[in-house]
């Protein structure tokens, strides 16, 4: 097992520097001057000069990416070129938001989705499996942000059930993060969830339909028994599978439902970066999102292990 | 029929998968028609002051915050809808296809780079790639989409790659090559035709996300401009209005989410008609259903001798046992199994012999109450030392199937579960149904294992199955079944999926533990040899119906059926080494070509007028039961001498 996480983790090392990369340069392919937009349209040209020295993007496109990637290995994500604070420190106060934002919405997806998704295996062909497939293939139709407008309409500004808006100065308690939270995680998990009981829905009947799913039922184990120790553990691999996908899909979303939520999470950060064609705060925000799904990943590589113990000799 | 023809005519019974293509349809017509459909302009307010209005004759669905008609703008947007997902499809298959193609066929250090560029770029998620994409490209719909469309052809490279390969394990493909088949050729000759199918179902799936990420950009302010009414733009300006009203935001959501249902729909619907026939059923559990014994079957026979009369203390009786499955396609059962009677003895080895497609597996299964869904089982009775097990309820059944009856089934590695170890699988029934404590069960597992012949059992105890060999799981899984003790063991091929000199060893342990714990056994097996050493009886089956009985040496030396002489003439070891392995020729025909005369008839070397002129009983013959009118004219030849 722990061969398995360091194996995973040093494969993570070149991606993440892959991505650093690929992002970096796909940035300054933009031909926007920072200098002239920070300072405004009456800077003159020395003033101008003057910042573009500052931001050091004078300097030759290799040494900005060099001198970058060594702070950006020690932690350091540099400077934000319009309001002067670290990144890092902007970032920090951002990521348990959209974290949290997120976890609320998988938790959802993973617990509707796959309770959805079992149901309809066990009933297959009958009126609830019916049910169930039409509203999974409606839901992962379903725009989050179309969603989010929709929740904060009815339960926040008609019915004022819960905040529309982010409490200033941040949600204070684990009540206040809740509150905060609910509407919308449930407008980032909906799709998340129709995706995950579609595929639970798909593994559970290939597995119920298993030598080994008769096996279990030969030795006189009831149903209850044979799905919950047998079928279920099988069928967890792909949706696992399918899991690690979700994440980085509702790290996606939450971009939109932090807009509508006047949410101060990454989201807003990152769409914030690319409006100013603020590179530096860009490079962050895609390097902490890839960080993220990465570390998901390799847990869900671990849970693999668990869940096939083939994988574990390999491991 | 062509592969396109039947596609396109099992897409057109989709009624889900045509509804959507239709609505796509409407969509795309429009979209092309906006201009002459729209009633009033697309960025303009008819009269300024008309803002936030209400559904109306003029205003079809309302106006927006700054006083534009929403039916009108909603029409220019499938423009913007079709024309961003046609965008980023193109570019995806544009890049996506070609290489795919290339590193999928050259393979080698192309293909490592390109990977780790594809992982690269789906590490992130799709939405902040294309935007860290749009920040160099800069904002706008075009480039907007043009950036999903470099991360949709990732997805795109990576499929083609993978059905490349899948391809290149064709022989065909081989084929081409060794005849000297340029590679461009090939590709596009041989690989291409068949990743297409793949391609076209995810090509429909990605305009659909496409027409989201559209609708999401767009509504981030980065996709569609404002002089452009896209869905998404929709969106974003009805978020201004919310604290007002909702209904701006109405329109366009429905259109955003309804075009992209008819997308996958159509898409599934494409999968579907491209997938070879495939049905899920449900758990397979179908209750044994109460039939009164049918006369024909039974003719002249007292149901209490059918099936062998020797067994004077039976630990089983079947009496009129039928399975019928619903037959695909049509809306008629068909009977696989007809009105099987069987006799197990107690401490009896009786064996159930037959071709595959004889319905002797399923005959096993229906014992247990697992005939899988949806085949019907019924029966007049089956009888369980002494417990009619016909109609019981599910749970009750439960009981006896872990404690009286144990199972060996025919492929150990398919019959146990690969995420638990072996241990714990022959440890579930004691813990489940003699309550035993975790160490109590630990401990007879250790028992039974070593009991089965598995070697060194306190260190094997903890293994998965796949760290086992073939015969050695089949060992476990015999384990298992003797858990808890069973009245009645059912072999079903216990040594077919095994390697030849693992099987005598098996059929040893068998007979050994039968013999041992005074056990009965059901032994099903489609070849006699197995049977010679360890069966007391024999009944024979041949398409759904017992055709002989009788005990073991009789029905060797003198079959009383010509089905049981083909099969005995076609043990390999009854024939001299030079000949060449008889056979009976033909196959068992399919169900629902069961004639209702003999069902043998058709294969058989001694049939006359007689044999098809009705539904043949089976009737005693000189050494036990047998169905055939011609049982006692003919000299059958049963085990014949070794060729010197």
């Amino acid at each position: 097992m722990l061969r398995l996480l360091v194996g995973r983790l040093t494969a993570a090392v070149p991606l993440m520097f892959a991505v650093a990369t690929l992002v970096f340069f796909l940035a300054q392919a933009n031909s926007s001057d920072p200098a002239g937009s920070i300072l405004g349209l009456d800077a003159t040209e020395d003033a101008i000069d003057a910042k573009r020295a500052e931001l050091g993007i004078d300097q030759p496109l290799l040494s900005q990416y060099g001198d970058w990637l060594v702070d950006a290995v020690q932690g350091d994500l540099g400077t934000n070129w319009f309001t002067g604070e670290e990144i890092t420190t902007e970032l920090s106060d951002r990521i348990p938001v959209t974290l949290g934002l997120a976890f609320g919405g998988l938790l959802l997806a993973v617990v509707i989705g796959c309770s959805l998704g079992v149901l309809a295996a066990l009933k297959a062909g009958r009126w609830q499996d019916r049910v169930i497939t039409v509203i999974a293939s409606l839901g992962i139709a379903v725009p989050s942000f179309w969603i989010a407008l929709l929740l904060a309409y009815y339960f926040a500004i008609e019915l004022r059930w819960l905040p529309a808006v982010w409490p200033p100065g941040g949600p204070d308690g684990i009540g206040e993060w809740v509150e905060a939270l609910v509407l919308p995680s449930v407008a980032l998990g909906v799709a998340a969830s129709a995706a995950i009981a579609r595929q639970t829905r798909s593994a559970m009947i290939g597995v119920l339909q298993r030598d080994y799913v008769r096996t279990a039922l030969a030795k006189g184990l009831p149903v209850r028994r044979v799905v919950g120790r047998h079928a279920i553990r099988n069928a967890a691999i792909p949706v696992v599978t399918l899991i690690g996908f979700q994440v980085a899909a509702l790290l996606g979303g939450s971009l939109f439902v932090e807009l509508i939520f006047n949410i101060p999470g990454l989201g807003s950060y990152g769409v914030d970066a690319i409006f100013r064609g603020n590179v530096p705060a860009l490079l962050g925000f895609v390097m902490v999102i890839a960080f993220v799904v990465v570390l998901v990943n390799i847990a869900l590589d671990l849970s693999y292990a668990w869940l096939n113990p083939k994988v574990r000799v390999r491991g | 029929m062509s592969t396109r023809q039947r596609v396109q005519a099992r897409l057109t019974r989709n009624k889900v998968a045509m509804v959507g293509g239709v609505y796509l349809l409407v969509v795309v017509i429009v979209a092309l028609l906006a201009p002459l459909l729209a009633p009033h302009d697309e960025n303009l307010a008819t009269r300024f002051q008309d803002i936030l209005f209400s559904p109306s004759s003029e205003y079809w669905l309302g106006t927006d915050h700054v006083g534009r008609d929403i039916a009108s703008r909603l029409m220019f947007g499938a423009r913007y809808a079709l024309f961003a997902g046609a965008e980023a499809v193109v570019v995806a298959l544009a890049i996506g296809v070609p290489l795919g193609l290339l590193i999928g066929y050259f393979r080698g250090w192309v293909d490592a780079v390109v990977m780790r560029i594809v992982e690269t770029v789906v590490a992130v998620p799709a939405i902040v790639m294309a935007m860290a994409i749009i920040a160099g490209l800069g904002v706008g719909l075009t480039k907007a989409m043009l950036a999903v469309g470099i991360v949709y052809s990732m997805v795109i490279t990576r499929l083609t790659r993978a059905e490349v390969f899948a391809a290149r394990e064709e022989l065909y493909v081989d084929g081409a090559i060794a005849a000297g088949a340029s590679s461009i050729r090939v590709m596009f000759r041989h690989v291409l035709p068949n990743v297409a199918p793949a391609l076209i179902v995810q090509t429909t799936l990605l305009f659909a996300q496409a027409i989201l990420a559209e609708a999401g950009l767009s509504f981030l302010g980065i996709g569609a401009g404002s002089d452009q009414a896209s869905w998404g733009r929709m969106l974003r300006d009805a978020q201004l209005s919310i604290d007002r009203t909702i209904w701006p935001a109405i329109p366009p959501g429905l259109a955003v989410f309804s075009t992209v249902v008819a997308f996958n729909v159509f898409g599934d619907g494409l999968r579907d008609a491209f997938a070879r026939e495939a049905r899920g059923g449900r758990i397979g559990v179908g209750d044994v259903q109460r039939r009164e014994a049918r006369p024909i079957d039974n003719e002249g026979v007292p149901v209490q001798e059918a099936g062998g009369s020797s067994a004077s203390d039976p630990v089983l009786t079947v009496r009129g046992l039928s399975v019928a499955f619903p037959r695909l396609g049509t809306d008629d059962d068909v009977e696989v199994v007809s009105g099987i009677d069987l006799d197990v003895g107690r401490g009896e080895v009786v064996a159930l012999v037959g071709e595959s497609g004889s319905g002797k597996s399923i005959t096993a299964l229906s014992i247990l109450g697992l005939v899988p869904d949806p085949g019907q089982a019924s029966a007049s009775s089956i009888m369980l030392d002494g417990s009619e097990l016909v109609e019981m309820p599910f749970e009750q059944l439960s009981r006896i199937r872990g404690t009286d009856i144990g199972v060996i089934f025919q492929e150990p590695f398919a019959a146990l579960n690969p995420a638990h170890t072996v241990g714990r699988q022959v440890a579930e029934p004691l813990r489940y149904h003699l309550g035993m404590s975790r160490a109590a069960a630990r401990a007879r597992t250790i028992e039974l294992l070593a009991e089965v012949g598995i070697p060194d059992p306190e260190s094997r105890i903890d293994a998965y199955p796949h760290e086992f060999s073939g015969g050695m799981a089949q060992r476990v899984v015999a384990a298992m079944a003797l858990a808890c003790g069973p009245k009645l063991l059912i072999a079903d091929e216990p040594t077919t999926a095994l390697d030849v000199t693992v099987q005598g060893q098996l059929l040893d342990l068998i007979g050994d533990l039968a013999r041992r714990r005074s056990m009965s056994v059901l032994l099903i097996t489609h070849d006699l040899g197995v049977v010679a050493d360890l069966a007391d009886r024999v009944a024979v089956m041949y398409a759904g119906q017992v055709v002989e009985t009788g005990c073991l040496e009789d029905v060797f030396a003198s079959p009383q059926h010509p089905y049981t002489e083909g099969l005995i003439r076609a043990i390999p070891r009854n024939v001299s080494r030079s000949g060449d392995l008889p056979t009976i020729p033909g196959l068992v025909p399919s169900p629902w070509e069961w004639p209702d005369h003999c069902h043998f008839a058709d294969r058989c070397e001694h049939v006359t007028q007689e044999c098809r002129s009705g539904a043949v009983a089976l009737t005693p013959s000189a050494t036990g039961l047998s169905r055939c009118v011609r049982a006692e004219e003919l000299a059958l030849k049963g085990v014949r001498e070794e060729a010197s």
